[in-house]
């Protein structure tokens, strides 16, 4: 564990996405001795002080409505983090589960549950959400439960995968052997071998999750107003372009940190497990 | 000496890590002559499969390894040849066999497409036809008979004896001067190794072509080798001829390996002693040098 | 006569691979008597995996049956079956869990059972390592930090874990080095004595076999072809191909040489 994470901070690439990503939670959960003005993030005018380019003031500029927008960036990153945790949290320990009981069970549980998978896994993920959304409210919540709902089965394929082959595996014979029971053999000696994959895949999601929420929300559908969010104000500038460009510019750039840094960091972390393997 | 083929002095191999360097060979000097049979007896991690890579110029090039010492084959310095003599050395002067026959073979070649591009090293450009003329001549000599369909097959479609006899005459096509087997048999059967073995024998006696056999097994070297150097973490312990080494053996380690191989004509196991600074003596080179055969 | 302990009666196992079907196995029938240690010598595709695979209960036999202390073994085995009979497979590095600590692969057969109560299980474990040359403090280590010969001394303390009568061995030395066999074939020799075990020993090597079996089987492409006690077969071997066998042995000193010629000279 000591040696992986050496190598991490050795690999400069690596090295700028742990940096990347320090800087984001940094700055998510200390949003609120950072940012200048932090009631802006939420429903707060200042029709006095609206669409300034970046000034000393505002060194992002302000929006449509006078908020800051440097602040309501910072906020945004707060509710994104906590978007991707909660997507990941309860999208991988169901996608996980299923992947194991397919992959160990082998016969009917396997053709069943790999099938339902197959479903899921066919339909273009934003399509699949935005139909989700479009029978819910949009709403925050159910942002989240329908970007949960496209998440899983990548997991349970991942994890599928990974216990076929490691079925084979001696131990798993020698745990069948000795009379452990198969709940032990999945969850005790499968799943353990499976937690590099998974941390590096989760990881990997991180970004793409914030995207696919940033992009139900440029579309109308998931965080709604005031609530800051960078899908959002990237719909929302983007018809001001290119003459308020930090209405658009800025939280794009935002939203290519968040996925830049995990990207590095997941890279690093796959190319350990190849080596590894 | 005019009939040295290979001459290794004080070959030494460093790996350069994150955190550390790992010394994996120390101080080997080796020689093989025209015609000799010569055998690298070691176990896992001893480094005796780095040495044929370092002959080969396989491991150079690898990330963070520092060679030092000197390696000459017919007296030209190999650190010091062009990318193009050692190219030229490489599957026509100095050529090897690896230790399970089927995964060293390109699996998306027949075997007759294999054939011709080894030949081609040999004779360049030569046609395909007459390649396969004599790759059948070649199969012939390691008792291939049906050699027509060998050579219309992929390596996976042939048992690992076959292959293994396979491999045997794509090393020997360019009649080379020096052969390395690194572990050649140990992927197969008992009696199938033992068939090859003797078919090796046969054709290197033939051709006189030297061989450096490396191998963790003491039977088939006390069959098979003229001189035996015996390794242990990256040190030469012992050398000399088969004869001194198994009858005459003085060095702790290589009296451990001949004790540790089970006897047909005992009823109990070596508890080899885990004291491994019993084998750090010094070496132990005997003074026989048999020339050939 | 008493019961023997392992009974196999005309096993036959065949394989299917679409249109192909293996003949892995053809009537074998053998029995193995309580405290001996039988060998079974074969070449790959000799069936003799497939037996072992068999009689562990991976798969079940295509025909035959196989009975344990005078009952027939069902192929959904019993858990008083999977503490009677133990395995001990060729690759340590496969057979022992890598995220997984050896205590914890070691507890696992103890917490299976209910052998002793759950707090002294620990003790158990640090007992069985010491019993295999390993020190107590190896139950905190992990795979990745220890040799083949290690593990496979962890695989030999796991099988022993719960006191079984018969243990089954699948080549368990052949991808160990030289001196690293030597010891593990001795250390197993001893805990054979000192626990009355029962062995039924797998392997390719007949010089293995001369030094650890009461009676050797051995099979070729899926038939048993010769069954004697080892030093009959060592010193009068019938069929051909434990002729063959015999004098593909790579030996290395003069004893041995001048055995194996008496053996060529009788025929």
């Amino acid at each position: 564990m000591k040696l992986k994470i050496k190598i991490l901070l050795a690999n400069p690439l690596s090295f700028m996405g742990l940096l990347l990503i320090s800087l984001v939670f940094g700055s998510a959960i200390f949003a609120d001795f950072i940012t200048p003005f932090p009631l802006h993030k939420g429903a707060v005018v200042d029709f006095s002080n609206f669409n300034q380019a970046p000034n000393l003031t505002n060194i992002m500029g302000t929006d449509l409505v006078g908020r800051d927008l440097f602040t309501r960036i910072i906020y945004a990153f707060r509710i994104s983090i906590m978007l991707g945790v909660v997507v990941l949290i309860i999208s991988v320990p169901i996608g996980v589960f299923m992947g194991l009981l397919a992959g160990y069970s082998g016969g009917k549980l396997d053709f069943v549950l790999m099938r339902i998978t197959d479903v899921f896994l066919s339909i273009p993920p934003l399509v699949l959400a935005m139909a989700v959304m479009g029978l819910l409210e949009p709403t925050i919540l159910n942002g989240m439960l329908a970007v949960t709902a496209m998440w899983w089965p990548w997991y349970t394929r991942l994890i599928y995968n990974l216990t076929r082959s490691e079925k084979e595996e001696g131990y798993v014979v020698a745990a069948e052997v000795v009379g452990a029971s198969r709940w032990h053999i999945m969850f005790r000696e499968i799943l353990p071998n499976c937690t590099h994959a998974i941390i590096t895949k989760m990881t990997l999601d991180f970004g793409f999750v914030i995207l696919i929420v940033s992009s139900l929300s440029f579309l109308g559908l998931g965080v709604q107003a005031p609530t800051p969010d960078l899908g959002s104000m990237v719909a929302e500038g983007a018809r001001y372009l290119p003459d308020s460009w930090w209405l658009t510019v800025f939280p794009g750039l935002a939203i290519l940190i968040i996925v830049f840094g995990f990207n590095l960091v997941g890279d690093a972390l796959r190319d350990m497990m190849d080596t590894d393997s | 000496m005019s009939d040295s083929l290979l001459d290794i002095q004080n070959l030494s191999l460093s790996f350069q890590g994150l955190t550390e360097t790992v010394d994996v060979l120390d101080n080997i000097n080796l020689s093989i002559s025209r015609g000799e049979r010569v055998a690298l007896v070691g176990e896992s991690g001893s480094g005796k499969s780095v040495i044929a890579r370092i002959i080969l110029g396989l491991l150079q090039s690898q990330k963070g390894a520092i060679v030092k010492g000197s390696v000459r084959f017919r007296g030209i310095e190999l650190e010091a040849a062009t990318g193009n003599q050692i190219e030229s050395l490489r599957g026509r002067e100095i050529s090897m066999i690896f230790q399970d026959p089927t995964s060293s073979m390109n699996p998306v070649y027949k075997i007759g497409t294999i054939f011709h591009e080894i030949l081609n090293r040999g004779t360049h450009n030569i046609s395909k036809k007459l390649a396969l003329i004599k790759a059948s001549k070649l199969l012939e000599e390691v008792s291939i008979t049906e050699f027509k369909r060998v050579l219309e097959s992929y390596p996976f479609q042939l048992s690992g004896g076959m292959n293994q006899r396979v491999m045997i005459a794509l090393a020997l096509a360019n009649k080379p001067a020096l052969l390395i087997a690194d572990e050649p048999g140990t992927a197969l059967d008992v009696t199938v190794q033992a068939q090859t073995l003797k078919l090796m024998h046969n054709l290197v006696k033939k051709n006189n072509t030297a061989v450096l056999f490396i191998s963790h097994n003491l039977g088939v070297v006390h069959q098979f080798a003229d001189r035996v150097y015996v390794i242990y973490k990256g040190r030469i312990v012992e050398s000399g001829s088969t004869s001194s080494i198994f009858e005459n053996t003085k060095h702790p380690y290589t009296k451990a390996l001949m004790n540790a191989v089970p006897k047909i004509t005992s009823k109990s196991f070596f508890d080899a002693s885990d004291d491994s600074s019993l084998f750090k003596q010094p070496a132990f080179h005997h003074k026989d040098r048999e020339i050939g055969q | 006569m008493s019961k023997p302990l392992l009974s196999i009666k005309n096993v036959s196992k065949s394989f299917s691979l679409g249109d192909y079907e293996i003949q892995a196995l053809q009537q074998v029938s053998l029995d193995l008597n309580k405290g001996e240690c039988l060998a079974i010598v074969g070449e790959s595709g000799s069936g003799k995996s497939t037996l072992a695979n068999i009689i562990m209960g991976i798969y079940p036999q295509s025909d035959g049956e196989i009975s344990f202390k005078g009952s027939t073994l069902p192929s959904k085995r019993l858990l008083s079956h999977r503490k009677d009979i133990q395995f001990v497979q060729q690759n340590p590095l496969s057979s022992i869990n890598p995220s997984r600590s050896i205590g914890e692969s070691l507890r696992l057969p103890l917490d299976v059972h209910r052998i002793g109560h759950a707090n002294e299980r620990n003790n158990r474990v640090s007992e069985l390592l010491t019993e295999v040359g390993l020190t107590s403090n190896y139950s905190k280590r992990y795979p990745s930090t220890m040799s083949g010969g290690q593990l496979q001394r962890v695989a030999i303390a796991r099988a022993l874990a719960c006191a079984p009568e018969l243990v089954v061995l699948d080549e368990p030395t052949s991808s160990l080095d030289v001196l690293v066999q030597s010891r593990v074939l001795s250390l197993l020799q001893k805990l054979r004595k000192k626990r009355s075990l029962s062995f039924l020993f797998i392997t390719h090597d007949l010089a293995v076999v001369r030094n650890i079996a009461d009676y050797v089987a051995v099979f070729k492409e899926g038939k048993l072809v010769e069954l004697n006690g080892v030093n009959e077969l060592f010193s009068k071997p019938v069929h051909s191909y434990t002729k063959r066998l015999l004098s593909a042995i790579p030996v290395i000193s003069e004893d041995e040489i001048q055995l194996l010629n008496q053996i060529k000279e009788k025929e």
